[in-house]
């Protein structure tokens, strides 16, 4: 860990490389992002248009408990799962790969710094990219949300749209950005930790990328039990 | 000059290597020769520092490298090129930007200097319009080439293959093995290959070294090769009818 955190070679290589995984790990996962930020918003919104039949509780709360799960938990821990299987298994694999064909042996020959070369560019493109992707899928899970109420009726708009201003605490979104930030400290370390040590072949490089999803999926959700009970409580 | 003295070699207490001594000369194709898995690539890549030694000391000219600390290996590093087996071309990389790839970390040249010390380097081996293709769109031939211009792009004082010749066709190994020689006399390079292959070591074998069982166990040149009456080189070198008969033909 600290050979990834040494002073670079050539900072303009590394920055071309922070630029070309932030694409890699950013851009490129936007669109399952996309998908299931909207999926999810419209879901939790039928799930709360049926669970409150109380007359008693206002139908305006539909909005402001997608808007709340969406943004302390849905679009941080839960999105950062599904990053954890797509990104983490591409860092780890492609690390691995690497490792077992030789390439890693041939920057350490070259005198380049491979640990440094390989990692601090993940980590550090995952570090801008995800806190962008949880607010994307915020909104869009609102948005699905929104568009639910506009197709079903199952809530009125005037409701729904009044519950997502209804109370909001900016300090939640903070919080959320917070974990995304964590999260993504952990995912891309862990799988290039996996990917970077793997020996063997090609089953080999299966195997890692496995353990680098379980333990990323592991340490997410353990820090964000740890997160949630320093932030919030 | 590499100078290697008494290095040994274990993982995980299975002893690889036995103190081996060797001393590796500049303008010379030094080979190191030995039968699959008798440690010929551990030793290799103990010398250039892929693998820790558990005793002994690797020497470059009056630099200790097996003690050296991060900075002086990297510098030693810049000095070499190492030709792996399989190549270890960075696959999402273009050739051109293979072979550039230490130039844009090392050097101070400018782009359109890069550009001219690149194809100088591809046409030294004999590539040309293949700067845009990717390491999977060429042969494993060119791959090999493409290697040993990477290697050489920093004007290395030593150079290390690690058997060049592997899965090529007979032809194109000469014409590795011929490209290897040449380059190694005309930049006065201390070159280590490891080969088991008998066309390399009977054509451009200026100095050998027999691993047998992880160990030193026979050192000289092509031409005593036919005199030697080391059992286990022999039964190595002349296993073929082909090579017995054309040792029966020299004697």
């Amino acid at each position: 860990m600290f050979k990834v955190f040494r002073k670079p070679e050539r900072l303009r290589i590394y920055l071309k490389q922070i630029m070309s995984e932030i694409d890699s790990i950013g851009l490129n996962s936007v669109g399952i992002v996309a998908i299931v930020s909207v999926f999810m918003g419209a879901v939790l919104t039928i799930q709360m248009a049926i669970n409150f039949v109380n007359p008693l509780i206002p139908k305006y709360l539909i909005g402001l408990s997608v808007r709340d799960t969406m943004i302390l938990e849905f679009s941080s821990t839960v999105i950062c799962l599904i990053l954890a299987g797509r990104v983490g298994s591409n860092i780890a694999s492609e690390i691995g790969t690497m490792r077992i064909t030789e390439q890693i042996d041939a920057l350490e020959m070259m005198g380049v710094n491979s640990a440094g070369y390989l990692i601090f560019p993940k980590i550090i493109a995952a570090v801008i990219t995800f806190p962008l992707i949880n607010l994307l899928s915020i909104f869009l899970g609102i948005i699905g949300g929104y568009a639910l109420t506009f197709v079903t009726g199952i809530v009125a708009m005037p409701d729904y749209l009044y519950g997502l201003h209804y109370y909001f605490i900016p300090f939640y979104v903070t919080y959320s950005v917070i974990k995304m930030v964590v999260f993504a400290v952990i995912i891309s370390s862990v799988s290039a930790y996996h990917g970077y040590y793997t020996s063997g072949g090609a089953l080999e490089v299966g195997r890692s990328s496995t353990r680098a999803v379980v333990y990323s999926i592991i340490l997410v959700l353990f820090f964000d039990l740890v997160l949630t009970q320093l932030l919030l409580t | 000059m590499i100078t290697v003295k008494n290095i040994s070699k274990s993982f995980r207490g299975k002893q690889v290597l036995f103190d081996i001594s060797a001393e590796f000369e500049p303008g010379k194709v030094n080979q190191i020769i030995g039968k699959s898995g008798s440690g010929k690539t551990v030793f290799l890549k103990s010398i250039v520092g892929l693998h820790g030694i558990n005793s002994g000391e690797v020497w470059y000219g009056n630099r200790e490298y097996s003690r050296a600390g991060f900075r002086e290996k990297r510098a030693i590093r810049q000095e070499m090129g190492l030709v792996f087996q399989g190549g270890a071309l960075f696959t999402s990389l273009t050739v051109e930007e293979n072979v550039m790839l230490p130039l844009n970390m090392f050097s101070e040249m400018s782009r359109a200097e890069k550009i001219e010390r690149v194809n100088f380097c591809l046409q030294r081996v004999n590539i040309v319009n293949a700067n845009h293709q990717y390491p999977a769109e060429i042969s494993g031939g060119m791959q090999k080439r493409v290697a040993i211009a990477r290697a050489i792009v920093m004007n290395p004082k030593y150079l290390f293959c690690d058997e060049p010749n592997s899965g090529l066709d007979p032809q194109t190994s000469i014409v590795i093995d011929n490209l290897i020689r040449e380059l190694t006399v005309e930049y006065n390079i201390t070159t280590v290959v490891n080969t088991h292959d008998m066309n390399s070591i009977m054509e451009i074998g200026d100095q050998i070294i027999f691993i047998f069982e992880g160990k030193n166990w026979w050192q000289g040149n092509k031409s005593e090769i036919f005199n030697s009456t080391n059992q286990e080189l022999n039964d190595f070198v002349f296993a073929s009818k082909l090579y017995k008969k054309i040792k029966d033909v020299q004697i």
